[in-house]
């Protein structure tokens, strides 16, 4: 291979890398220090980058003070995966429609989808607190999974789209061509070849799930069973003080299951975004 | 049995019409070519014919029976695609099987079809393998393998050899040939390669601009094209226009005087021409001869390719002549030289582009 920067150069890249990076990690590593402090340390000044005190003592402390802890991580990555998964169930057709059927308004409709993605749920939170309520849907796992759903939709159908399109359209053509259906094609030929293309989007749309759901939690839901991990994290907020150390500790162990699946995708991950590689 | 006949198929993709008036009649295990330049249409008219396009109006018609509004499978035909569109997720055998895996055949009956395919392909050790561990010529392969499995009544191929290096394109022609003949199935094949179209068609159609040029067997197409685009198209290296006036016509042909000064008298039949029309006369590279009179040219590039020299030069009102002569002809790059030509050989055309019928047509030997 060609070295194509210059000594200088590459340091430059890697030392915006590393600006970029300590940017980006360094909440998390600041998040895992108060985890290790006991409470009295965390307001004590000067700040101390470390001490003889420091302990994992708060990861075993925080399913005391907030018993539902495990069910709050349990939920949050039950929601996630069941969006995902309602979210796929609509996406995988859609996009196929998009890449490659004719229809009335098919370029409208999209653009539509894309605007949608520039509001916030924020700003639609009181209708839809009300179509939830007409629905009888406040209060159960549905209020936090459909509004995720219909949020996350759009997103995923931009996504596949583009990778579908990059599916050879000779391939269907020779489908048809032997007597194959659309669905068949969709079944046999497209979805296996799109594989990739799935994972991409279904964890982009897992991440978003992830992310999104605090929001609907505390607007939609009051009952603590079905609260997921961002939203029960406040009740380490207690009415004389804030266990923090506790609470950094909590969203480190929800965060890490999370975090363990995507160690595994990370090589489809990349395989998915060079992709075009199905064309022989 | 099976005969394919387009009836006045023509094609537009919004205001642009890209099929005009096409009317074909293919006969019974013919294999017929369709061959132009990129973007005369022969494609296009491939895919209707295969029902992946829909025809403005129009019919095709296989043994008897309109199949325009037919799905493919129901049409009875199966295509070979350009970029042979292999699913590469499944194994060779896999591949082979699809139509009959999409037909819900039974396992038994699959299975023999599929090695019987296998067989004639000589894909038999390959059927474990998935398509990107083939080389092209044998991905071209189960391509076909794949067209066969189902016994269609005509087999479409678009540009099939396209993406083959030289040396497997030939081998893939003969095996086509033999295929056809194996198979004894009509076949329609689209190709831009007049050598393909010469070498393996029973009859060539030549399109142009979405029109039939001329229909007929690679030598009637050789010794008799219909217009100048069928004469310039047919033929390597490509035949010569050289301007010339008509100076008078009678029962021995029409007499012509070339833009270079020389004079011939050719024999065709000279239809509407008159003295004092323009013409221009065809003159195939392999026709001429060196020779101590007739058409002056100077050599600018020469081609020796050990049997033959290829000769370019310009006569010296500056049209372009190419000669195909012996590979020891005495010739050197820069020099003038003299070449001869049989009236006979010659080709006449109008204005329009149309050809004078040759009187004394070489034997005809389809």
């Amino acid at each position: 291979m060609m070295d194509r920067y210059t000594k200088l150069q590459t340091l430059g890249i890697y030392a915006a890398i590393t600006v970029f990076l300590i940017f980006m990690l360094l909440p998390f590593f600041e998040m895992f220090m108060a985890s290790l402090r006991p409470l009295d340390h965390l307001f004590r000044s000067p700040y101390q980058f470390w001490s003889e005190d420091f302990s994992f003592q708060a990861y075993s402390d925080m399913w005391d003070t907030v018993p539902l802890l495990g069910r709050y991580i349990f939920n949050s990555v039950f929601i996630a995966f069941a969006v995902t998964l309602l979210t796929m169930i609509f996406v995988v057709p859609a996009a196929y429609a998009y890449a490659r059927l004719e229809f009335p308004f098919k370029n409208g409709s999209l653009a539509i989808f894309l605007g949608v993605n520039m509001f916030t749920g924020a700003v639609l939170l009181i209708p839809l607190y009300r179509v939830l309520r007409t629905m009888g849907l406040l209060n159960t796992y549905w209020a936090m999974i459909v509004p995720g759903v219909a949020f996350l939709i759009p997103t995923g159908i931009w996504l596949l789209r583009s990778y579908l399109e990059k599916i050879p359209r000779e391939l269907e053509e020779a489908a048809f061509v032997d007597g194959a259906s659309r669905m068949y094609t969709l079944r046999r030929v497209v979805l296996p070849l799109a594989v990739p293309g799935l994972i991409v989007v279904s964890t982009a749309v897992f991440i978003g799930a992830y992310a999104q759901q605090f929001l609907f939690a505390i607007t939609f839901n009051q009952q603590r069973e079905l609260q997921p991990l961002p939203a029960g994290l406040f009740e380490f907020i207690g009415y004389q003080d804030v266990t923090w150390n506790q609470m950094m500790a909590a969203a480190l162990v929800g965060v890490l299951p999370v975090m363990v699946i995507f160690l595994f995708l990370q090589k489809y991950l990349v395989a998915g975004l060079t992709a075009g590689a199905v064309k022989e | 049995m099976a005969t394919l006949n387009l009836n006045a198929i023509t094609k537009s993709f919004g205001a642009a019409q890209v099929l005009h008036d096409i009317s074909l009649a293919i006969e019974d295990k013919e294999f017929v070519v369709f061959v132009g330049p990129s973007g005369c249409g022969k494609s296009t008219l491939l895919r209707i014919i295969a029902g992946l396009e829909e025809a403005t109006s129009g019919a095709i018609v296989i043994d008897g029976q309109d199949v325009s509004d037919e799905h493919p499978v129901d049409r009875g035909i199966s295509m070979v695609f350009q970029s042979y569109a292999l699913y590469p997720h499944l194994s060779v055998y896999e591949n082979i099987a699809f139509p009959l895996r999409v037909q819900k055949l039974g396992k038994a009956d699959l299975d023999r079809r599929v090695q019987r395919a296998a067989e004639i392909l000589q894909l038999t050790d390959k059927l474990h393998l998935k398509p990107g561990q083939l080389s092209g010529g044998q991905r071209q392969r189960v391509a076909i393998g794949r067209s066969i499995v189902r016994e269609p009544k005509v087999f479409l191929f678009d540009e099939p050899l396209s993406n083959l290096d030289a040396a497997l394109r030939g081998d893939m022609r003969v095996e086509l040939s033999q295929l056809h003949g194996s198979l004894d199935a009509t076949m329609v094949y689209v190709t831009h390669d007049q050598v393909e179209a010469m070498t393996m068609a029973d009859r060539i159609v030549v399109l142009n601009g979405g029109r039939v040029e001329q229909f007929g067997t690679p030598m009637e197409l050789y010794h008799h094209p219909a217009n100048k685009f069928v004469a310039a198209f047919i033929g390597q290296p490509n035949m010569n226009f050289v301007p010339a006036t008509v100076l008078g016509a009678d029962q021995a042909g029409l007499t012509v005087e070339l833009s270079g000064g020389h004079r011939m008298t050719l024999p065709v039949e000279p239809g509407s021409a008159r003295a004092g029309d323009k013409v221009e006369v065809g003159i195939r590279p392999e026709h001429v001869t060196v020779a101590p009179e007739g058409m002056e040219i100077s050599v600018r590039v020469l081609e020796r390719l050990g049997g033959v020299s290829i000769t370019y030069g310009e006569t010296a009102d500056g049209t372009r002549f190419c000669a195909s002569l012996p590979g020891d002809a005495p010739i050197r790059e820069g020099e003038p030289l003299t070449l001869s030509v049989a009236p006979r050989d010659c080709h006449v055309f109008q204005a329009n582009g149309d050809v004078l019928r040759r009187q004394s047509a070489p034997e005809m030997t389809a």
